[in-house]
């Protein structure tokens, strides 16, 4: 038999495909059978949880121990001593399914997709976050009292008060609390919720560097599909040093059956902007809408405020051949500067490492340069608070990648022919695939912006600007005039600014929870807590920032995005800083960015000087500014400037 | 499922659609093939190549055969191959890759040989400075060659690196019918002196063992580094050469030509002859629609997967010579030369690691300063080139970059590692307090393994036949007897045991559920991958730069049988002897973060080896005794064990063989452990 036949896919040779290993005599496995949801609490890496001591599941860096360098952490594993590199971080988790769903198009088709969604951080996925957890509320139960498809939460009737200390009664009053977002482990509950979930984007994923990270990935079959046993996996996109098993390439690991979850492992690697998808049939499966975005945050985020990011990078600790600069004053081993070099793991020496990440930059004058600082007020859209440090794309070392609010960017095509024969019965045509649907987040325009599209649902009258993801339900209540109670049947729904579609069991799930609208002050007039060397209002400002993580997961074109009036300064480029060798930054400002399918980058659009008002971006592959037989839409999104 | 939606008519008595049992049972030659960067050498101090453009038959993976153009040696007998022997057809795709090496003159002579019809030919050297000379005639862009004549191009390339080469003719059909190819400049400095940096490059082949092109003992390559750069140095190179295919044109192209070559004169009365049943004037010349354009294959290499896992000059695919298959051992640098073709762009997606750019079309991409900041010029400047996870092949374009594979910073040991233990467990039980409120209990504060029997019962104790192994065994724990049987909780017991982590079982009487507990090897397992040294150098690798107890010794070979060295050579220290594991695993531990999957909902894959682990010995250590995988990974034997990554276009749909998927631009990679010699000249 050729190999071609022993390939996991839909339209060969199925009969071959279920060469399961038999059980030993030792019962390495999982225990518990198919469904088999792991988190565990604490790792020999991460011996101590993190307890949630907030209330909300929204907990950045600061949650986390400072960044104060590398620590040897002595571990017991199974009766032999070993010794870790400690650089903080924590246990996260995630849990999501495999199955099928449907989605709504900005001309109010209605697409049937093979698409992920998502089992834990259900609150967050809604409203357009990472549905990332920590241990402690990933396992959480899960306290929203009904689930997807109507049935009651089997963990919470009616007499009991729900684990968030409510009564069963009533939902979680907020979508950060942890009894909105816990995991569902239970295989009713799995079902009960991840059947017909799929969402596009696939569920936003997101983890620190240095954290370890549990991704559980059950199948749950396709309903709408009976006649495929299709397997599901993950594909880490551009992990750097990928172990074969967890890399999720069918041929060269284990794909997931329907009715069971396998549990993907990584050590966090180098920040950046990356991507996720399942492998199986890749031009199936992806153009079917199987695809997620996933970015790590660079460990510079956690360094004391104060602290030299060019010392938290460069360290002073000696180790041979690594490059770093002489020490400061007063930064011996173990103080809190002692940076990244000082890890062998972390450290960049490009000139014994052609693949090393991010090399140091040039040295700052008086070796300090950048220091970490923290937001003095809050964003008024409530984005981040005030204390919060600055956030950086890379560990730069000098600053130039600090950024304020992070905008997840998946460009996206659907052929709607493709998906229509998806649904049924017949073989796809891959080389005639043409798509008829741009995407950006998994919507085409107007959509991308939040306005009700032809959703099926009550129009939505909401005109308030502040209805962000992120922003409260009172936000949007109070300044849209529309009630609450009734903004719920809205779609997109105003609080989550999440669109639903209706499933072919009747219920309404929503499907697409992420806008791509903008906003940004400019710092004219508005405080917004950037850096004291911004000055005071009145003065020179700088404006807010966004970092958009722009990821195509096309199967078929390339992809131009392009600004209206706004530059954008490219940063970095398939996870990577833009710097040369030498630690000189590469970056370029342009007003337009071309990518492949497989491909992400990293953006920095800058308000600093910027007028008020509304700009665009766009793809001036202008066949694509269409959704199907409509000439106006497609990939495009906005950028709301405000003074 | 075999598409059947090309209803191509067959031309001649030759070529035929094949059935789909009789695609079953074509031939797969050399399981375990291999790749480099084949191709021939110029001969003579000027470097000199005869090259025919003709046509000829290429087959894909569904059984369709497609007439194509494509250059050949002019005189097969005399090419002359590296880094091994082959075979140089009359005819070939891609076209024979020209070695050549910076400095020293080229001279191609090009024959036309293509049907009659097509008119001129011709080669265009994208980058060189080239002279057309005997022979040649005026072309838009390029001289050429008229038909059956010949035209001679001579240059002296200055750029080293990866070059391509193609018809600069009518170039929308000449080279979608296959006309290209790609030219490999070797760097005139020493390549060899240059690569002296054991820092950058402690995994590297011994340097030694270069230059005979012959593949000796494992070295494959053409040269020691890519460019006249020290950074540009390598241990193992590959070329892929990137383009899709519309058999419509392929098919127009069949049938003119044919009638072209056949036509027959119309006769001014009488029956027309069966060569020209219109009986209107015979055409001159090829009139082939190029668009619209509707590619339905997609080659590497001038395969598509799986063909273009076979070996390099397999039989099978007598105009198809080069393959796509690249096997590399941890740390081992290796090239990556890419080139497009053809009229897409194509996104490259590496698995496994990201690729440094090294330079495109030959033009090395550097700093403008060296770290300090100081101004640099040539070889003095560190690199500039971008780290990529998917490299952009153009049409027209290539790329030299440097990948490599080292398993860094996974956080466990990919070799299944663990420590040595040499003693029993020694089991000892603390009750370390109780709730019961009988009145009747009587402390006690240390029980024996055996236990007291009016309190604790130990019973199914590992058994030695598990000696070797660390493992779950069930043992029994009696707790206490009727007069403590408040339905409180009667005991917990804290197991102290050499070398184990605390055991705690907690019970309430009469539920008492079998314990678990480790057992430790009495004696020391032989096996001695088990627990090799690991010395961390500069890098944190253990190399040939590992301070004491290193350092480490590259392992060499016999034949194909390793003969000397450290089977994990190029491990990353900091994860040796991490678990990954919860459970442990025949005689690897436990502990670590992971549970794996129950395998009865899982599917393996065709290059699965069975473990997450890396190499035979580590898969043999970590399934313990049960068989796997079931029947063998037959493209990665179990005496390979490497792990799997696929290279792929990433515009998915490029992944598929006229419409069915798996095939086109796909291939796999393995990382294999250094105990699997990679041999390049399957």
């Amino acid at each position: 038999m050729r190999r071609s036949a022993i390939y996991c896919g839909s339209l060969l040779a199925l009969g071959l495909l279920t060469a399961a290993m038999p059980a030993g005599a030792q019962v390495p496995y999982s225990p518990s059978g198919s469904f088999h949801v792991q988190c565990p609490g604490t790792t020999l890496l991460h011996p101590t949880a993190i307890a949630n001591t907030g209330g909300s599941v929204l907990r950045d860096a600061t949650s986390e121990p400072d960044y104060t360098g590398p620590q040897a952490l002595a571990a017991n594993g199974n009766g032999v001593p070993l010794t870790y590199d400690y650089n903080g971080g924590t246990v996260k988790c995630q849990e999501i399914s495999g199955g099928d769903g449907y989605m709504t198009e900005a001309d109010g088709n209605q697409t049937f997709m093979f698409s992920f969604g998502p089992l834990s951080g259900l609150g967050l996925i809604q409203n357009g976050q990472p549905g990332t957890l920590f241990a402690t509320d990933f396992n959480h139960p899960y306290a929203v009292p009904t689930m997807l498809n109507g049935q009651p939460n089997p963990y919470c009737t009616a007499s009991t008060l729900n684990p968030s200390g409510q009564p069963c009664t009533a939902a979680p009053t907020s979508t950060t609390d942890p009894g909105a977002n816990g995991a569902l482990t239970d295989p009713a509950a799995i079902m009960d919720t991840g059947v017909m979930n799929g969402n596009i984007p696939a569920p936003l994923i997101a983890v620190d560097e240095d954290d370890e990270f549990f991704l559980n990935l059950t199948n749950v079959g396709m309903i709408m599909r009976p006649d495929l046993f299709e397997q599901h996996t993950v594909h880490w996109h551009g992990y750097p040093n990928a172990s074969s098993f967890y890399d999720g390439v069918p041929d060269a690991s284990l794909a997931i059956n329907i009715g069971g979850t396998f549990t993907y492992y990584y050590l966090a690697p180098d920040a950046g902007t990356y991507f996720w998808h399942c492998h199986i049939t890749p031009p199936e499966h992806l153009q079917m809408g199987m695809v997620g975005q996933l970015f790590v945050r660079p460990r510079q985020n956690r360094v004391p405020v104060g602290s030299s990011l060019y010392q938290s990078a460069a360290g002073c600790k000696a180790v041979p051949g690594i490059q770093g600069g002489a020490c400061p004053a007063g930064d011996t081993v173990g103080s809190a500067y002692m940076g990244q070099q000082s890890d062998l793991r972390t450290a960049c020496n490009p000139s014994a490492d052609i693949l090393c990440s991010v090399p140091l930059p040039q040295a700052p004058s008086g070796g300090v340069g950048m220091v970490q600082g923290a937001y003095a007020t809050a964003d008024p859209l409530g984005r981040y608070q005030a204390g919060d440090r600055f956030k950086y794309v890379y560990n730069d070392g000098d600053g130039s990648t600090r950024y304020d609010i992070d905008v997840p960017i998946q460009i996206h095509g659907f052929d709607p022919n493709f998906h229509f024969v998806g649904m049924t019965f017949n073989a796809e045509p891959f080389s005639d695939m043409k798509d008829k649907y741009f995407l950006l987040n998994g919507r085409s325009y107007p959509d991308t912006i939040g306005v009700a599209g032809y959703a099926g649902l009550a129009a939505n009258t909401q005109t308030n600007a502040n209805c962000d993801p992120g922003s409260t339900a009172a936000q949007c209540a109070a300044n849209d005039g529309v009630p609450q109670s009734q903004a719920t049947t809205q779609n997109p729904n105003p609080t989550t600014n999440a669109i639903s579609t209706e499933d072919s069991d009747g219920y309404s799930r929503p499907s697409q929870p992420m806008p791509t609208l903008i906003k940004l002050y400019n710092g004219t007039t508005t405080t917004i807590g950037t850096p004291a060397t911004c000055g005071p209002l009145g003065t020179s400002r700088c404006g807010q920032r966004a970092s958009l993580r722009i990821a195509d997961l096309d199967v078929s074109e390339y992809q131009t995005l392009a600004s209206l009036g706004l530059p954008m300064q490219l940063i970095g480029f398939n996870a990577k800083l833009l710097r040369d060798q030498a630690g000189n930054n590469l970056y370029q400002t342009s007003n337009s960015i071309t990518l492949g399918g497989g491909e992400s980058l990293d953006v920095i659009i800058d308000s600093t000087g910027v007028p008020a008002g509304t700009y665009f971006l766009y793809t001036p592959n202008l066949d694509h500014l269409s959704n199907d037989a409509e000439n106006f839409g497609g990939l495009m999104a906005e950028v709301v400037v405000l003074n | 499922m075999i598409s059947t939606n090309d209803t191509r008519t067959p031309i001649n008595g030759v070529r035929h659609l094949l059935s789909a049992a009789a695609i079953g049972m074509a031939l797969m030659v050399g399981s375990t093939a291999q790749a480099a960067t084949p191709g021939i050498t110029g001969t003579g101090a000027v470097q000199t190549f005869n090259l025919t453009a003709g046509p000829g038959v290429i087959t894909q993976p569904d059984g369709m055969q497609i007439y194509s153009w494509g250059y050949g040696c002019t005189t097969p007998a005399s090419a002359t191959f590296a880094p091994f022997p082959g075979s140089c057809p009359l005819m070939q795709v891609p076209a024979p890759t020209l070695i050549v090496t910076e400095g020293k003159p080229v001279t191609v002579v090009l024959t036309n040989s293509l049907p009659k019809g097509a008119g001129n030919t011709s080669i265009l050297f994208s980058g060189f400075q080239v002279t057309g000379g005997a022979g040649c005639v005026a072309g838009l862009r390029v001289p050429e060659a008229l038909p059956g004549g010949t035209c001679t191009y001579t240059f002296t390339p200055t750029a080293p690196g990866t070059h391509s080469y193609y018809s600069g003719t009518q170039s929308d059909l000449q080279v979608e019918m296959g006309l290209y190819g790609a030219v490999v400049v070797l760097p005139a400095n020493d390549s060899v002196a240059q690569c002296t940096n054991t820092t950058l490059h402690p995994g590297a082949i011994p340097l030694a063992t270069l230059g005979g092109f012959n593949g000796a003992n494992d070295d494959y390559r053409l040269a020691a580094s890519a460019l006249d750069h020290p950074a540009s140095c390598y241990d193992r190179e590959y070329l892929f050469q990137w383009a899709e295919l519309d058999p419509n044109i392929h098919r127009q192209a069949e049938v003119q030509a044919n009638f072209i070559a056949t036509c027959t004169a119309p006769v001014s009365s009488g029956t027309p002859a069966a060569t020209n049943p219109t009986n209107l004037p015979c055409p001159s010349s090829l009139d082939v629609l190029t668009e619209p354009y509707h590619p339905r294959y997609f080659m590497i290499n001038g395969r598509s997967m799986p063909d273009n896992m076979d070996a390099n000059y397999a039989p099978n695919y007598p105009n198809q010579p080069y393959n796509a298959n690249p096997h590399m051992h941890p740390g081992e640098l290796t090239l990556v030369r890419a080139v497009g073709t053809g009229r897409w762009q194509h996104p490259f997606h590496e698995h496994g690691n990201h690729v440094r750019i090294l330079a495109r079309d030959g033009f090395p991409i550097l700093a403008q300063t060296n770290a300090t900041g100081a101004a640099c010029t040539g070889a003095a400047c560190p690199l500039g080139g971008r780290m990529e996870f998917d490299t952009d092949t153009t049409p027209g374009q290539t790329l030299d970059g440097i990948f490599y594979w080292s398993g860094k910073g996974l956080n466990w040991d990919i070799f299944g590692h663990t420590p040595n233990v040499a003693s029993d467990v020694v089991l000892s039980l603390t009750e370390s307090g109780h709730t019961v409120t009988a009145a009747t209990y009587t402390p006690n504060a240390v029980v024996s393994s055996s236990g007291p029997a009016n309190y604790a019962t130990i019973q199914g104790a590992p058994s030695s036949a598990y000696n070797g192994y660390l493992g779950t065994y069930p043992i029994t724990i009696i707790p206490c007897a009727a007069p403590y049987t408040t339905g409180n909780t009667c005991f917990t017991y804290t197991a102290t045991t050499t070398g184990l982590p605390a055991f705690t079982q907690s019970t309430s009487v009469g539920t008492f559920a079998p314990a678990v507990l480790v057992k430790q090897p009495t004696t020391v397992v032989t096996d001695s991958d088990q627990n090799p040294t690991c010395a961390p150098d500069s890098n944190g690798y253990y190399t040939a730069a590992s301070p004491s107890p290193g350092p480490a010794t590259r392992p060499t070979y016999t034949g194909t049988t390793m003969s000397g060295g450290n089977r994990n050579y190029y491990e990353w220290c900091a994860d040796h002897d991490h678990p990954l594991e919860a459970n442990p695993v025949g005689p690897v531990a436990g502990g670590g973060p992971a549970t794996l999957p129950d395998p009865l909902v899982m599917t393996n894959g065709l290059w699965y080896n069975g473990t997450p682990y890396l190499g035979p010995d580590a898969v043999n250590r970590s399934r313990g005794p049960t068989p796997l995988p079931p029947g063998g990974a037959l493209q990665n034997p179990p005496a390979e064990s490497g792990i799997a990554f696929m290279w792929h276009s990433h515009n998915e749909r490029e992944i598929t063989t006229n419409d069915v998927f798996p095939g086109g631009m796909l291939m796999m990679m393995l990382v294999d452990p250094y105990v699997w010699y990679i041999d390049e000249n399957l």
